[in-house]
């Protein structure tokens, strides 16, 4: 079997119609390498565990009058949970204990991530901070928060003339 | 102990096919050994304990967590969606040395504590000696 080299498509001519030269190449294949090192380390970095600090990830649904939103936090004590709200900025912060202290046992697999965990998450728009629910089921966090009233959707009937 | 799926945090599915038109996930797992078991601990957020099932055949060890959405995918409007929800799936080989009739598990707070009690014959034993 016979081996050709690999060529991408941008450079094969076909797609922009403009065959790259050798140095055009290497520049735009330096380029992509900048971009993916610059884009990818930072879009992982809110569940990077820098000075065991990680961030849970979230879902974030809106609906006419609340927004709702959702975070795993397996094995987390509701309790060394703590969620402010200033402005539009929902804040959870929060600590996952490890249950026991296993010293000298034979760890072969650590997946999990412990520590303490800090998330600031941008609302569209501000919410009545004294409308704020949260509840902690089967290692799912759940908050919702009332919208303002001038944020609520308004509907506007039109009266016949 | 070797493994047939992938991690959820690397946002990858297990290799399982399933009927459901549903995402799989491999949940995060520590195993750590004890003098008499090997305990293995699950994050999976979401599944209650019911909807949990272990099954053990044939030296192999499954764990599948069944998650509901948690919300009406068609009615809600998402602005951030950055985990998945789906059911949790992952699979263990385990070798001789552990007592399969003795497996239990518990949950709490979305964690799975899995005991694999070892034989007797693999637990470490004391011998005393005697003085003479």
């Amino acid at each position: 079997m016979n081996l050709t080299p690999w060529r991408s498509k941008r450079s094969d001519g076909s797609g922009t119609g403009r065959a790259e030269t050798g140095l055009a190449r290497l520049r735009s294949e330096i380029n992509t390498l900048f971009d993916r090192f610059f884009e990818e380390p930072w879009r992982g970095l809110a569940e990077w565990p820098f000075g065991g600090r990680f961030g849970p990830r979230v879902d974030l649904s809106e609906s006419e009058d609340s927004f709702c939103v959702t975070a795993e936090l397996p094995g987390v004590d509701p309790k060394d949970v703590d969620i402010s709200v200033s402005g539009n900025i929902l804040t959870l912060r929060g600590e996952k204990r490890q249950e026991r202290q296993e010293k000298g046992r034979n760890y072969y697999r650590t997946e999990r991530q412990y520590g303490s965990f800090q998330r600031s998450i941008p609302l569209p728009s501000s919410v009545d901070s004294d409308k704020v629910e949260a509840s902690y089921k089967d290692g799912v966090l759940t908050i919702t928060l009332a919208k303002r009233a001038e944020a609520r959707p308004k509907r506007i009937t039109v009266k016949e003339g | 102990m070797a493994e047939t799926a992938i991690r959820k945090r690397e946002g990858e599915v297990s290799r399982v096919e399933h009927t459901r038109d549903r995402w799989t996930y491999c949940p995060n797992v520590d195993i750590l050994e004890k003098d008499d078991e090997l305990l293995v601990l699950a994050d999976v957020p979401g599944v209650k304990a019911e909807d949990l099932d272990v099954e053990y055949e044939n030296g192999l060890l499954t764990i599948h967590g069944k998650v509901e959405p948690r919300q009406d995918e068609e009615k809600t409007r998402f602005l951030r969606c950055e985990y998945g929800v789906g059911d949790f799936y992952r699979t263990f080989r385990i070798g001789e040395g552990i007592d399969h009739s003795r497996i239990h598990a518990e949950l709490k707070n979305g964690v799975m504590e899995l005991h694999l009690p070892k034989t007797d014959q693999v637990k470490p034993r004391k011998i005393t000696v005697k003085v003479q």
